[in-house]
């Protein structure tokens, strides 16, 4: 029976994350000066592998980052494995914290921007994409999961007692 | 423990596969090509809808901050505007004169680009590279490596074109240089991003500049036509300083950009350029 909702689940994690990303490169960057954007999908698939747990959390960054690969990125796997790997991170730190105070999932937040940026600093690294924008993007990583802990502050609840009542898994 | 070790076992394939293909995919982008185009023509209209949106709601947001400037402006403005309708008419003149006078002198009039209009719809949403898409694709005769301008100079060049929609690597991303000129010594160039600089983040470098050129502050920048990628004189900035390398050999300056790359919303796609003044300058050089 669990197998089944996970199959309905995951078409619809694969179409909320296009969406997520589309909503993140087109109307949030508006609102934000370029390379402070915040990675809304990064803090989805990490509220998700807080109360899902390290493999469910592995399954959902790899499509997220895959999906992002897909549409933004200069080769496939870079943000794949970013994603999967933080994910999957997030879920084993999670066996340790209480899962319905925001703050235990905000902070996780926090410090799993930091090994997902550096994960992807190491991929462009030996990948060659050049090492001038690898500085400056090192340097906006500390506004950035300042805001990743801002956003996980309203997004986790949401998810969490989504999750809790069976949204995502409806049938 | 034997679960354990299973799961370490399969996360390592994963990460090796991801590694490799990452390799794989990045030299040869071309590859996938085909599957951004199916995935670009439906997510097109959103990501279009969304930036519409986002650009009402973020210059409503702006509209509101300026409200207190607007009715002062708008005074200074209609003096302005008398004024410019004068210099208007002056400068229709001197502009069929100089087109007479160009004409005499056989050159092709300088600043016939054929320019295609086209809309952000969506930037990159990390913060590691400095693209953005554009609504205009190979329908619309968008083709590879054209260069891409707004009205105040230089943005970048088209890197990956769909059906509908092309991606435009800006002139901020590291994986680029641009050679150039200073207008006014004509010095020839590099442009690219500048580094170790934490409190010029928005700022481009322009290195190999020969020891005995002449640069000040406020020299503007232009494309060179050197590269065959972007067409000779466009805008790309201006000299906020200039000094020795590291190494005492050469010049450097860094350049502030003509474009305000935070606020890209309308760009134009240079389609044709004069070619003529590329294969003189090729030539010369």
């Amino acid at each position: 029976m669990e197998n089944r909702f996970h199959l309905i689940f995951y078409p619809f994690f694969i179409f909320m994350a296009i969406l997520i990303l589309v909503f993140q490169s087109s109307f949030l960057s508006f609102f934000f000066v370029r390379r402070s954007t915040p990675d809304l999908l990064l803090i989805v698939v990490l509220c998700f592998a807080f109360f899902g747990g390290e493999n469910k959390g592995l399954v959902l960054g790899l499509i997220a980052g895959f999906c992002q690969d897909i549409i933004f990125g200069p080769a496939i796997g870079i943000f794949t494995l970013a994603k999967m790997l933080s994910a999957f991170l997030t879920g084993l730190v999670a066996r340790e914290i209480y899962k319905d105070q925001i703050i235990g999932p905000a902070l996780t937040v926090f410090f799993i921007t930091f090994f997902h940026e550096i994960i992807i600093f190491f991929m462009i690294s030996l990948w060659g994409g050049g090492s001038p924008q690898l500085s400056l993007s090192l340097r906006s990583l500390l506004p950035r999961a300042v805001s990743h802990l801002l956003l996980t502050i309203p997004i986790y609840p949401l998810l969490y007692r989504a999750g809790q009542k069976n949204f995502f898994h409806p049938f | 423990m034997k679960h354990t070790s299973r799961r370490v076992i399969a996360i390592t394939i994963i990460i090796i596969f991801f590694l490799s293909l990452s390799f794989v995919t990045g030299k040869f982008y071309y590859r996938y090509a085909h599957a951004e185009d199916l995935i670009m023509i439906g997510i097109l209209p959103v990501q279009g809808f969304f930036s519409q949106v986002g650009m009402r709601l973020s210059a409503i947001f702006q509209d509101i901050r300026e409200y207190g400037l607007v009715l002062e402006e708008n005074k200074m403005l209609k003096e302005k505007l008398a004024r410019e309708e004068d210099l208007h008419t002056k400068i229709f003149e001197l502009e069929k004169e100089n087109e007479r006078l160009r004409g005499m002198l056989g050159f092709k009039e300088r600043s016939s680009y054929t320019l295609l209009p086209a809309e952000v719809v969506a930037r990159d949403p990390d913060h590691w590279f400095e693209t953005i898409t554009i609504n205009k694709g190979y329908a619309d005769g968008v083709q590879k490596d054209m260069a891409v301008v707004t009205t105040r100079g230089l943005v970048g060049n088209v890197f990956f074109v769909s059906r509908n929609s092309s991606r435009v690597l800006l002139l901020t991303d590291s994986r680029r240089a641009v050679s150039a000129l200073i207008q006014r010594s004509r010095e020839p160039g590099f442009v690219g991003i500048i580094e170790g600089c934490p409190e010029k983040i928005d700022f481009l470098k322009m290195s190999n500049l020969s020891p005995e050129a002449s640069i000040r502050q406020g020299d503007v920048v232009i494309s060179s036509g050197l590269g065959g990628v972007f067409p000779k004189g466009l805008v790309i900035g201006y000299v906020e300083e200039a000094g020795q390398d590291q190494y005492g050999l050469l010049q450097q300056a860094i350049v502030y950009p003509a474009v305000d790359f935070n606020r890209l919303e309308e760009v134009f796609i240079v389609i044709e350029s004069p070619a003529e003044e590329n294969d003189l300058l090729s030539r010369g050089s």
